[in-house]
């Protein structure tokens, strides 16, 4: 299934502040992510991996550098289009999963599926709903459909955000420490539903943490320190089979 | 629901004050134009209490009251012989000096009809017993509450014995023969009389009038008998000759004292305070609203959805508070409106006024979206991540 890298990033760089106060948070990263890849990117804090997960995802510029996405047969240099094919680009391809669940308030739970599927794609107020009823009963939440955040327990909470970011059957989903919020059962089901995610529907998912319990359910873990990708430790959890690491070195 | 009357519902705390600041305008507008107009409307009492649907006075007559003397014989024959025009007759209204019994002068406003019972001028305000005092050369009837202004508060004890009260109306003497309610006037009081003596007090010939008043077999008419007029011979032979429906004098009239007085001005002032307080509130409720649901609105740019439609909720929202606030300060007004009454100013509220306080008040409330739309400026997504 993984052959050639979708989602490839060339010699990225970027930077924040001028002159004595520039600082580099990602220097010539280059790293390339397979299709179905569910990848971690660990680093201490600091260490560039929300610039380069950001970067990687069409929301900040590169001083320099190139990511290409393979997208319906096509590579696409996604810093060389415009913001708005930009913006189409996420919305047709791209999920997100951020820390904390950021879900409106005011919602239930699907209609916080809905809304994206209606102001995103124009999908019908009925397809949106039978949509978002199936992605929340894949996650287990079909008897929560109706319930507001408040009403929510975390794990579930962080559930919904993931079946935001799936709603659209998206090729690309980047995580944000998704499971920073939550407790280890928690966590668990969240980074297993991102697994199942990446390798039942075809999903390349990038997940940002520090958490090393997520470890043994990735396919790929990336080291990112000062901002250079490093090559991986051992790992003090024993990985599952299956479980590799790797370490992607520049072309 | 919509997600955003969903929202709006879940934290109305939030949006209260937004909402409650659109009413306030609303409200502010809708009561003090009310009350302008109302006042307005006491100017034109005579000829919105009159049954004439046409008025004929002189030439660039600029408000009912500030009428110069026309020839009277010539235009009631001739106006009597357009075709649908029922009944006509003089009437004269000018300003005049009362001279009070205990010395010094107010300006008041004489009111000479007729007052015969198919009359159409005003008359038909006085009762038939006070009508048929007025006959009397040198009688006026004025209204129970300008007896302070006018320097005759002992008028009523001497009604009660059968007396009457004295004074002096540009030089000659009248007697106050009766008192009438709620008749009264912003300039000066209402000083009502037969046609004799508003010709003897202004010192009016017996063919002279300020006024020749023309009823129509049916009101709607009206606009076509002023057109013909306007267009007939009459017009060139009487140049200083001015022609309109009751309505247009009425509107004409009030007009004039909405200008002269400044009232206008003022009420605009205090109309523009109102939406500004509104403007600022709302716009600062919408923008604290969007500023909490920063993260939110950051995952959906992230998401793909385009900006203007997160634009669009907020302009969205922007609407149904003002539909809100609108809909609250419909009661309130009516509310505040009796109040008022109660008060002794009855504001004039028309479906037209409260619906034009509807829609600028509507109109500020979706400005208000525009301006908070700056808090859309400052959600990146990138921010998320750091």
């Amino acid at each position: 299934m993984r052959d050639e890298p979708v989602l490839q990033g060339f010699h990225l760089t970027r930077s924040f502040g001028d002159g004595e106060t520039r600082t580099y948070a990602l220097r010539d990263v280059s790293l390339g992510l397979k299709k179905g890849e569910l990848a971690l990117l660990m680093g201490p804090s600091g260490s560039g991996k929300s610039t380069l997960l950001a970067v990687l995802s069409g929301l900040l510029e590169p001083d320099s550098g190139q990511v290409l996405a393979r997208v319906d047969g096509d590579a696409v240099d996604l810093w060389k289009l415009t913001p708005r094919q930009r913006e189409h680009f996420r919305l047709k391809h791209c999920g997100f999963i951020f820390q904390g669940y950021n879900l409106f308030p005011a919602l239930t739970a699907e209609q916080q599926l809905e809304i994206v599927l209606r102001w995103g794609e124009g999908i019908s107020g009925r397809e949106a709903r039978e949509r978002s009823r199936e992605m929340l009963s894949l996650l287990g939440l079909s008897k929560k459909c109706h319930l507001l955040p408040a009403q929510l327990s975390g794990g579930e909470k962080q559930r919904v955000a993931i079946g935001r970011a799936l709603i659209k059957n998206p090729q690309f989903v980047f995580a944000d420490e998704p499971t920073s919020a939550l407790d280890w059962t928690h966590g668990e089901q969240v980074i297993e539903l991102l697994r199942i995610a990446a390798h039942e529907r075809g999903a390349t998912i990038l997940v940002v943490s520090h958490d090393h319990r997520i470890v043994p359910f990735v396919d790929t873990v990336f080291h990112l320190e000062d901002g250079r990708l490093q090559e991986a430790e051992t790992p003090v959890d024993v990985p599952p089979p299956g479980v590799r690491f790797r370490l992607e070195m520049p072309p | 629901m919509s997600y955003t009357l969903t929202t709006l519902w879940h934290d109305r705390q939030r949006y209260l004050p937004g909402i409650l600041a659109v009413a306030f305008s609303a409200l502010l507008i809708a009561l003090q134009c009310g009350l302008l107009f109302g006042l307005l409307s006491i100017s034109t009492i005579p000829i919105d209490r009159s049954e004439a649907d046409v008025w004929i006075g002189p030439q660039k007559v600029l408000s009912v009251d500030t009428g110069q003397p026309i020839s009277e014989s010539k235009l009631v024959s001739r106006v009597a012989g357009i075709p649908g025009v029922t009944h006509v007759e003089p009437y004269i209204q000018r300003f005049s000096f009362w001279e009070k019994p205990g010395g010094g002068t107010d300006l008041c406003i004489i009111v000479g009809c007729r007052l015969t019972d198919d009359s159409i001028g005003p008359s038909k305000v006085l009762p038939q017993e006070l009508r048929d005092r007025l006959t009397e050369e040198g009688s006026v009837v004025v209204d129970e509450s300008e007896l302070e202004r006018l320097d005759i508060q002992h008028a009523p004890a001497l009604l009660a014995q059968g007396r009457f009260a004295s004074a002096k109306i540009n030089g000659r003497p009248v007697r106050v023969v009766g008192l009438v309610k709620g008749m009264r006037s912003i300039a000066g009081p209402y000083i009502f009389c037969s046609l004799f003596t508003a010709r003897s007090i202004m010192k009016l010939g017996p063919d002279q009038t300020v006024y020749v008043l023309a009823k129509c077999e049916d009101p709607a008419m009206a606009p076509r008998v002023v057109e013909q007029l306007k267009s007939s011979p009459l017009q060139q032979e009487e140049p200083d000759m001015s022609v309109f429906t009751k309505d247009e004098f009425s509107h004409k009239s009030r007009m004039h004292w909405l200008l002269k007085t400044k009232g206008g001005l003022a009420l605009g002032y205090a109309a523009a305070l109102g939406l500004l307080v509104g403007l600022v509130v709302t716009s600062q409720t919408l923008y604290a609203a969007t500023m909490a649901s920063m993260r939110e609105y950051a995952i959906l740019l992230a998401l793909g959805i385009p900006r203007w439609r997160l634009r669009w909720t907020v302009v969205t929202q922007a609407f149904w508070i003002g539909v809100f606030g609108v809909l609250l300060s419909i009661p309130a007004t009516y509310l505040l409106g009796e109040l008022a009454t109660h008060l002794g100013v009855k504001p004039l509220l028309s479906a037209e006024l409260m619906a034009a306080a509807a829609l600028i008040t509507l109109g500020m409330a979706m400005f208000s979206g525009v301006i908070a739309l700056r808090s859309l400026k400052q959600i990146e997504p990138v921010n998320l991540l750091r």
